[in-house]
C-alpha cells in the first residue's frame, strides 16, 4: 500500500471551502508536514474507519501507523522531518505551553462551535458530514462525534453547579481571550517564532483556518478571529504558500460553477451530486414497498389459471365476454396472469 | 446584583461594580480538610490560590469546612468570600483580585502576558490531568459517616474518570502521563532559567500555579508515579519551590 520506503501515507478528512481538509488535526499535521517537506502521499478520505482506531488523521510508513497528532509530531521529528530544529530549547518550551493552550482553551469553543451548538449541527455539521461518509457509517459517525464532544466540553469545563449556558459563556470568553493573546504572540512577526514557520504555526492554522474559513451560520469566533488582522493574515500566507490550489481543483471548481449559472439552479443542487438519483430511487423503493405490501396483505392477489389449449379457453372467453360486455375479444396473454390490475379486475368481475 | 452568584461563576465582570470598595478585612477561603479530605489537584489549587492572595499581599483567613465543595458556586475549591461576592476557582479569583486594583502583571508587555497564559494553560492542561490520573481514592471519603464515606468517595472517582475519558487521558499508560509531567517540567525549567521568577523580579500569578502544584508534588508521597522524582531532577524548579516557600509561608 505504502507508496515507496520514503514517501509516508497520510489519511485525512476531506477539506471544503478552499481548505485542504476541515478537521484541526489533519490541518495541523498537513501543515507540519508541509513545513519540513516530508515526501507525503496524501489520501483524502470520508470515511474514519480507514484508521486503525477510527479516528483520522493517520500516518503510516513502513509497518507503523499513528494517529494522534501530539505521536505523529514525534514520529515525524524521529525520522528526522521537522520545522522546530532551530528553535532554541526557550522557544521550544514556549511551543509546549502554547500548544496547551489551545487544547485547553480554544478548542472546547471550537467542539461547542461545530457539535454543541444546536443551529450549527443541525443545519450544517451533520448534512456536511453525512455527505462527506459513505452510506452506512454516516448514520452514525456524526452522532458519536457529537457525543464526544459535548462530553469533552461539559465534563472539562462544566461542573455540578454550572449551567450550560454559563459553561458556553465561559468557553467562548475564554476562546476570545486565547485569540488575542495569540495575536500579541505573533505580533508583526511572518510566523510565532520569526520567519520560519514551526509546529506551533501549524497548531494554530489548524485551528483557526475552520474558523476563518467555514460558513457557518453564527460564528462569533469568526467575527473576533477577524478583527486579529495579523492571525487571519498568517493563516492565508500559509494556504497560498503551502496550499496552492491545483490546476485540476480550480477547473473543476469553475467548471461546477459555471454549470450552475447556466442551468439556473442555485448552489444547492451542485452540493447534492446524485439529487436525481436519488429521487427515482426513493421512488421505485417506495412503490415496491407498497405493492410488496398490497401482496402480502392480500389487497391484490394472483390467480394463476390454467387454460386447457381449447375447451376451457372458449368457456373463459365466454364468461369474459358476457360479464364485461365490453370486450368482444380479449388477448390471450391476459389469462396467463400477466398484468396483476387487469387480472384482478377479472377475479371481482368473476365474483 | 450581589445574589447573583451563579454568573460570578464565569463571568467576574459583574465584579467590577464594586471595584471601589477597599478590600475588606474578612476575606475567608473555604477549603476542604487539607489532610484528610481534600484531592490531590483541589490541594494544589487551593495552595495557589493563597500563594497569589499573599503576593498581592492581601489578607485573609481559611476557613475549613468538610462541605466546601458544595459551598462553592461552582462546585470548586477553593472559593473567597469577599464582602458580598463569591469567587471560586483561580482564574475568577484572579480576575476579581485585579479589578480590585491589585495586580501582579502591570507591568509585563503584551507578548509576556499571553505566554504568561500560555503557560498557565500548560499547567492546567498537562499537570492537573496527570494529577487526576493519580487517583486518591480512599481520602475524600474520610470525614463522612459510614455509608457516605464510601458512597461519596466511588462517585467522585467516576467523575474523575469520566473527566479522564472525555480528553483521552484515560487511555494513557502510567509511563506516558510521567513523560508528560516530564516535558511540562522540562519547559517551565527552560522558561525559569536562572530567574527569581518567571517574569523577572516581580512575581506573578504564574508563580502562584507552579509553585502550588509543584509543591504539591513534591511533599505528597504517592504510591505510585514518581512524580516528585521527576521534578527533582530540574533544580531550578525546587530552588524556587524552596525559596517561595520559605519568602510567603514562613513568614505567615
Amino acid at each position: 500500500m505504502a507508496g515507496g520506503d520514503d514517501t509516508m501515507e497520510l489519511h485525512v478528512w476531506k477539506g471544503d471551502w478552499g481548505l485542504p481538509s476541515v478537521d484541526p488535526n489533519c490541518l495541523a499535521v498537513l501543515a507540519y508536514c508541509k513545513f519540513s517537506g516530508v515526501p507525503l502521499d496524501v489520501k483524502v478520505t470520508g470515511n474514519p474507519w480507514r484508521s486503525p482506531t477510527g479516528e483520522l488523521p493517520n500516518l503510516r510508513h513502513n509497518e507503523v501507523s499513528e494517529t494522534k497528532v501530539h505521536n505523529i509530531f514525534s514520529y515525524l521529528r524521529k525520522q528526522n522531518w521537522g520545522s522546530d530544529f532551530e528553535l532554541s530549547t526557550k522557544q521550544c518550551a514556549d511551543v509546549v505551553a502554547f500548544s496547551s493552550m489551545l487544547e485547553e482553551k480554544l478548542l472546547p469553543a471550537l467542539l461547542h462551535l461545530w457539535w454543541i451548538d444546536g443551529r450549527t449541527y443541525v443545519d450544517f455539521t451533520r448534512p456536511w458530514y453525512t455527505r462527506m461518509i459513505p452510506f452506512p457509517l454516516n448514520f452514525f459517525v456524526p452522532g458519536r462525534k457529537q457525543k464526544a464532544a459535548s462530553l469533552r466540553v461539559f465534563l472539562t469545563k462544566g461542573g455540578e453547579n454550572i449551567t450550560d449556558s454559563d459553561v458556553e459563556t465561559k468557553i467562548y470568553k475564554e476562546a476570545k481571550e486565547c485569540l488575542n493573546l495569540l495575536s500579541y504572540k505573533l505580533g508583526d512577526q511572518d510566523f510565532m517564532f520569526g520567519r520560519q514557520p514551526s509546529s506551533l504555526d501549524a497548531l494554530v492554522f489548524g485551528y483557526l483556518a475552520p474558523i476563518l474559513k467555514a460558513p457557518l451560520p453564527s460564528n462569533q469566533l469568526q467575527t473576533h478571529l477577524r478583527q486579529c488582522d495579523n492571525l487571519c493574515n498568517m493563516c492565508n500566507k500559509i494556504l497560498q504558500q503551502f496550499f496552492p490550489p491545483n490546476r485540476a481543483e480550480l477547473e473543476e471548481k469553475r467548471r461546477r460553477e459555471e454549470a450552475a449559472r447556466r442551468a439556473g439552479v442555485p448552489m444547492d443542487d451542485t452540493e447534492f451530486p446524485n439529487k436525481r438519483r436519488n429521487m427515482i430511487l426513493a421512488a421505485v423503493f417506495a412503490v415496491t414497498a407498497m405493492v410488496g405490501y398490497a401482496f402480502m396483505s392480500g389487497l391484490i392477489n394472483f390467480q394463476m389459471l390454467d387454460y386447457a389449449p381449447s375447451g376451457p379457453q372458449q368457456s373463459a372467453d365466454k364468461n369474459n365476454s358476457s360479464e364485461s360486455g365490453s370486450k368482444p375479444n380479449p388477448p390471450d396473454f391476459s389469462a396467463s396472469g400477466f398484468d396483476p390490475m387487469f387480472e384482478e379486475q377479472n377475479t371481482e368481475s368473476g365474483e | 446584583m450581589a445574589g447573583d452568584t451563579g454568573s460570578l461563576v464565569v463571568d467576574a465582570f459583574q465584579a467590577e461594580l464594586g471595584a471601589s470598595e477597599p478590600w475588606p478585612d474578612d476575606v475567608v477561603l473555604y477549603q476542604q480538610y487539607q489532610a484528610e479530605q481534600i484531592t490531590f489537584p483541589d490541594y494544589a489549587n487551593c495552595l495557589s490560590v493563597k500563594t497569589f492572595l499573599y503576593m498581592c499581599g492581601l489578607d485573609f483567613r481559611v476557613e475549613v469546612r468538610t462541605n466546601a465543595e458544595e459551598m462553592s458556586p461552582s462546585g470548586k475549591v477553593p472559593f473567597i468570600h469577599v464582602g458580598a461576592f463569591l469567587v471560586s476557582e483561580l482564574d475568577p479569583i484572579i480576575a476579581f483580585v485585579n479589578s480590585r486594583g491589585f495586580q501582579l502583571t502591570a507591568k509585563l508587555a503584551d507578548a509576556e502576558r499571553s505566554e504568561m497564559r500560555a503557560y498557565m494553560a500548560m499547567i492546567e492542561n498537562i499537570l492537573v490531568n496527570a494529577e487526576l490520573y493519580l487517583i486518591t481514592k480512599p481520602r475524600y471519603g474520610c470525614p463522612y459517616p459510614w455509608p457516605l464515606s464510601s458512597i461519596l468517595p466511588l462517585r467522585k472517582q467516576s467523575e474523575i474518570q469520566a473527566r479522564l475519558a472525555s480528553n483521552s487521558w484515560k487511555d494513557k499508560t502510567l509511563s506516558e502521563v510521567c513523560e508528560e509531567v516530564r516535558t511540562c517540567c522540562q519547559a517551565l525549567s527552560e522558561r525559569l532559567d536562572q530567574q527569581k521568577y518567571f517574569f523577572g523580579d516581580k512575581p506573578t500569578e504564574l508563580d502562584a500555579l507552579v509553585f502550588g502544584h509543584l509543591f504539591t508534588l513534591l511533599t505528597t508521597s504517592l504510591p505510585e508515579g514518581h512524580f516528585a522524582e521527576i521534578i527533582q531532577q530540574f533544580s531550578n524548579l525546587t530552588a524556587f519551590c524552596k525559596r517561595i516557600d520559605e519568602q510567603y509561608f514562613k513568614q505567615n
